[in-house]
This record gives structure tokens, sequence and C-alpha cells, in this order.
């Protein structure tokens, strides 16, 4: 039997032209930690049709640094498509012409959503960080209610993430049973270890010692921009690889600067000082230091330190896939997940991606994990 | 392994097998390749089922089919289990290719109530005929690869594996020897004239 032979050869297509929306929420939300907001936006977009009997919905949740954008282009000067443009649309693994796919911005972020930077009504400028601390089960109960109030939703398809994105799509399950029937989580963890909250540690001090963070009172376009750019290097190097950054730039050089003998010199450097730079002008210190003390706080493990207390409820059915060469969110804790899912007799799946890119590689070009998506997702 | 000719020949194996697993149980199947045999079960007994491979195209494969599948090692894997969580643990075609049968074996008793094991036998009687006359491995449907290319392969035959499950306290609840087509069961001389064996084994 083989099965690569019995698919059907589909020329995939683009989504195309997509803009984005935002949701209202104009009731009260609290919050895990006990503070209430009036309200809420969230930022989405979607592509493909809802159909009739609204059960083709697939709900892709974005890593610390992504957004609402994972698919096609805003505008046709855009120099990139969505991050995930490779994965979504017409004829491609999550095919737009059989689902309809909505990514939303996550609570506490800074791409339209509300967080520390939107504005209080009670004061007039931004919140700063009397922005509640916000956690991933507060994500996805704000993204719960952009599904059920705006799209009257009962169930997902599918829900789909990666990193930070994995562990919503695991509270989905836990948080709303069976809602979502199939949930994709990939290169990621049940709670993170203290390596990973000391790299997070490291990114947030160095925002909070620039001088420019200011206690967290900054205007929009003088925050602390070295203290987040360096962040943003440091992390950056946790998504990658030994060897992936081995192949990408081994010791090569650029033009050198003769003026600073410090300047960027390696093409690493310059890679990740531009890295750095650009994520400046995409994204803000304080929604950056929100969202990774949310990712340090999330644990499946609990005060029992036993996953299956929390994932028992779960009742999707559930594919893991870790990245050999992720050490951010290495394999094992990947595992993990399944193995205590299988413990408490659910039913979920675990594959493994031989890819040299390291945390990143659920992002990049990898045809077999894009054919593990559809086989799932289509079953 | 894999071809359309090993497949046929081991739907006697997986419909034997089939018979002894009640509606309903809670499976795990070692080297599950593809997820044929996991397919079957579930649409046939209602099973819940697991199947555990260290390729991770047959996973894929297995999840296009609908089938539970772990990528990993099955020893690693059983480890995480309490004892006797699953109802059956099968090990069809797999124990011969482990580089510690015994220990699979050991492993598959404890988290399994019941565990269904099935080999080609080494001792069926064109074997030992071909090594007496060639002083080679033989080459034939059931190994179907030169030496050079094949995958580990631990003989095994009825006459070994049955004295190693008495010396290990292991009960042997069902046994069926099946002619050389795979097919056809048989009862004298088995260790001599057996080309498939299948065993349902327990251990307290």
């Amino acid at each position: 039997m083989n099965d690569a032979q019995s698919m059907t050869p589909e020329i995939p297509g683009d989504v195309g032209l997509v803009e984005y929306h935002d949701f209202l929420c104009e009731q009260p939300f609290t919050f895990d930690c006990g503070k209430t907001l009036p309200g809420f936006v969230l930022r989405y977009e979607t592509y493909g049709h809802l159909n009739r009997e609204k059960n083709n919905a697939v709900l892709i949740c974005h890593a610390l640094s992504g957004d609402h954008h994972c698919a096609g282009i805003h505008s046709l000067k855009d120099r990139k498509p969505g991050w995930w443009d490779n994965l979504i649309g017409p004829g491609k693994s999550i095919d737009t012409n059989r689902y309809f796919v909505i990514c939303s911005n996550v609570l506490g972020g800074c791409q339209g959503s509300s967080g520390p930077s939107s504005i209080n009504s009670q004061t007039g400028e931004p919140y700063f960080l009397d922005f509640p601390e916000v956690s991933i089960a507060d994500m996805v109960r704000a993204q719960y209610l952009l599904l059920t109030q705006q799209f009257e939703l009962s169930e997902l398809h599918a829900a789909v993430g990666g990193s930070m994105g994995g562990m919503q799509v695991l509270q989905w399950g836990i948080a709303y049973p069976g809602f979502a029937k199939r949930i994709i989580g990939l290169a990621t963890t049940g709670r993170q270890y203290a390596q990973t909250i000391a790299f997070n540690d490291v990114g947030r001090c160095a925002i909070m010692q620039d001088p420019n963070w200011n206690e967290g009172r900054y205007e929009a376009g003088k925050g602390p921009d070295v203290g987040l750019a360096v962040a943003r290097m440091m992390a950056h190097i946790t998504y990658l690889s030994d060897k992936g950054m081995e192949n990408k730039f081994g010791r090569q050089r650029k033009a050198s600067d003769q003026g600073n003998p410090f300047a960027a010199e390696f093409e690493v450097e310059n890679y990740l000082r531009y890295q750095g730079k650009s994520f400046i002008s995409r994204f803000d210190a304080n929604s950056y230091l929100y969202i990774t003390k949310a990712l340090d706080h999330f644990d499946l493990y609990g005060e029992s330190g036993q996953m299956e207390d929390s994932l028992c409820a779960m009742e999707s059915r559930v594919l893991i896939v870790g990245f050999t060469s992720d050490w951010l969110y290495p394999p094992e804790q990947n595992r993990d997940i399944v193995h205590a899912l299988l413990r408490c007799g659910k039913d979920a799946t675990y594959a493994q991606l031989n890819m040299d890119l390291g945390h990143d590689s659920f992002l990049l070009h990898a045809p077999e994990l894009y054919q593990l998506i559809e086989n799932f997702i289509n079953d | 392994m894999g071809s359309g000719r090993t497949q046929r020949k081991r739907q006697t194996d997986l419909e034997i097998i089939s018979e002894w697993i009640d509606e309903g149980s809670r499976v795990l199947d070692l080297g599950c390749g593809r997820g044929i045999f996991l397919e079957h079960l579930k649409n046939r007994r209602g099973i819940r089922g697991v199947g555990v491979d260290i390729n991770v195209d047959k996973i894929s494969s297995c999840v296009k089919r609908g089938v539970t599948a772990y990528q990993g090692d099955a020893l690693a894997f059983m480890d995480v289990f309490d004892d006797k969580h699953f109802d059956w643990v099968v090990c069809s075609r797999t124990l011969q290719e482990m580089s510690e049968p015994g220990l699979l074996l050991e492993k598959a008793l404890r988290v399994g109530r019941n565990v269904a094991v099935g080999f080609a036998n080494y001792a069926y009687w064109k074997n030992r005929v071909h090594w007496l006359l060639h002083g080679s491995r033989p080459r034939n449907k059931v190994f179907t690869q030169e030496w050079a290319e094949s995958r580990a392969d631990v003989p095994i035959s009825i006459g070994i594996f049955e004295n190693y499950c008495a010396a290990k306290e292991i009960e042997i609840c069902q046994r069926v020897y099946l002619k050389s087509d795979w097919k056809t069961p048989l009862q004298q001389l088995p260790n001599l004239r057996t080309g498939y064996a299948i065993y349902s084994l327990r251990k307290q």
C-alpha cells in the first residue's frame, strides 16, 4: 500500500489580498489575575468561507512575536506574505477551499488587540503597567468570545498552533472540552523549565534596564528600543540551532566598518542586529514583558505535578509534533504531553521531525510537517 | 517488508489476532507500520489503539488512516505506562527486529494484560535444508533481501520461543501454527513444519 500515490495532485494557490478585522467585546472581561477590563479588542483575519453548518472553522494560534496575519498579503507592495502562508491557502495543507481559517492576535499583544499600549478610557492614556497581567488561559478565553459571539461557532474543526500557539491550543482543549475536534500543537510544552524562564528574564531585564522604559511609561516611538532589540536578539538565538546557524552563517564576514572595531563584523552579528532593529518597529516592549510572563506562568502540571490532572478534561483528537533540533521546547517536552494524554486514555499522536533549524523549524519550509497536518486535519 | 505479497500473507495473522481481542479493548501495536492492523481493529472491534513506529512517514500514514500513533522507541515508550495499562500489546513480526527481543517481551507483558506475538518460524524445514545445502541465509518470500541490505533479523523458532516462555514463566494461552502459506493451520511437528506462529501470552 503506497499512500503517497493515492494523493491527488493539486496545484496550490494563495489566499491573495486579505484584510484584518477588529472584534470589540463590550462585556467586562476578568483576567485570571482577578483584574477586570470593561471590554477588549481582538484583531483577526479570516480566509475561506464558513459553511452553513458552521463546522469547518480552523483556528490558528500564533507564537510570541507572531500576529493575526498568517496568510496572504495586505497590499500588492508587501514583500512577504503572512507568516504561515506556505501552510494555509487554496489547495495547501490547511485548504481554504474546505476550511474557514481564523487567526486572531492575542490579548496583551500590540498588533491591534488590547494590550498595555491600548488607551485606558478612564485616564485617556495607555494602560502601561496598569494593564492586567495576562495568562495563556486569558488569551484563549478572549478567542472563545470572538468565535462564539462574532461567528456564533459551537465547534472548531481544528485548532492549530506552534510554540506559544501550541500552549494555547492545549488550553483550548482543556478549557472547552470537545469544542475543537482536533488539536495540533507544534514545538510546544506543558510548562517552561528553568532555562527558558531564565532566557525570558534576561530579555525582560534588558528592557527594564533601558532608561527609556521608565517603569513602563513611555510614549509611542520613544520606548526602550535598545533593551527590546537586545531581548529579541538573544531570544532569536534560542529559536535557531547550533547547526542551523553554522550552515547559514558560519564565520562569513560582511564588509568591514573601518571606524568602529566592534561594529557588526560577522554575518551572524549583522543578522541578529537586523532582527533586533526590525523588531522594535513592530513590537511593544511592555507587551513583550506581559507575554513572556504569560509563557513563564503557563503550567499544565499544576499543583499536583501531574499533567494528567489538567489534560484528562480533553476530548479532542491531538497531534503533537516535536523537532529534533529544538532546544527551547525540545522533543521530550512535546513527548511528555502525549505520554500524559495517552496515560489518561486520550487520543494523542506524536511525530518528530528531523530538521536542523531549531525551534523555528515549524515556521519554515517543512514538507513532512505539511503532510502530517494535512493528513490529520482531513481525516 | 510492506510489499503487496507480504501484506496478503499477513492477512491471516491479523485475522487470528483480531479474533482474540475483545470489543472496546485498549491496544498497543509495537511496530505498527502504516497502521493497517489498528485501522482494521478499530473498524471491526471498536478498539482504542495506539501504534508505535520509528519512521515519520509511517506515522504520517497512520494519521491519514485516523490511527493514533507514536513516533519513537518502543522500549522507552512502554516505560511511561502503569502495569497492565493495555488490554492487548501486539508484536506482529516485531520481535525479530529488536536487538533485545526478551526485554521487549518483558515490557510488553508488564504493560499488557495479554500479548499477541507473531513471527516467521526460522526452524521451518526449507530454511534448514537451505542452510544445510548452501550454508547461507535463505532468501524467499519471507526473507526478501540480501543479507547486506536486510534489517536486523533475530532468528526465532517455535522451539526456542516456547522454551523461553516456560523458563520465564510466561503463560501461553493460545498458539496457532500456520503452514508456509501463512494460512493453513497445522498440529503435527510444528517446529519443523510451521511457516508462521502466533501466540497469545500472559504473565501475572
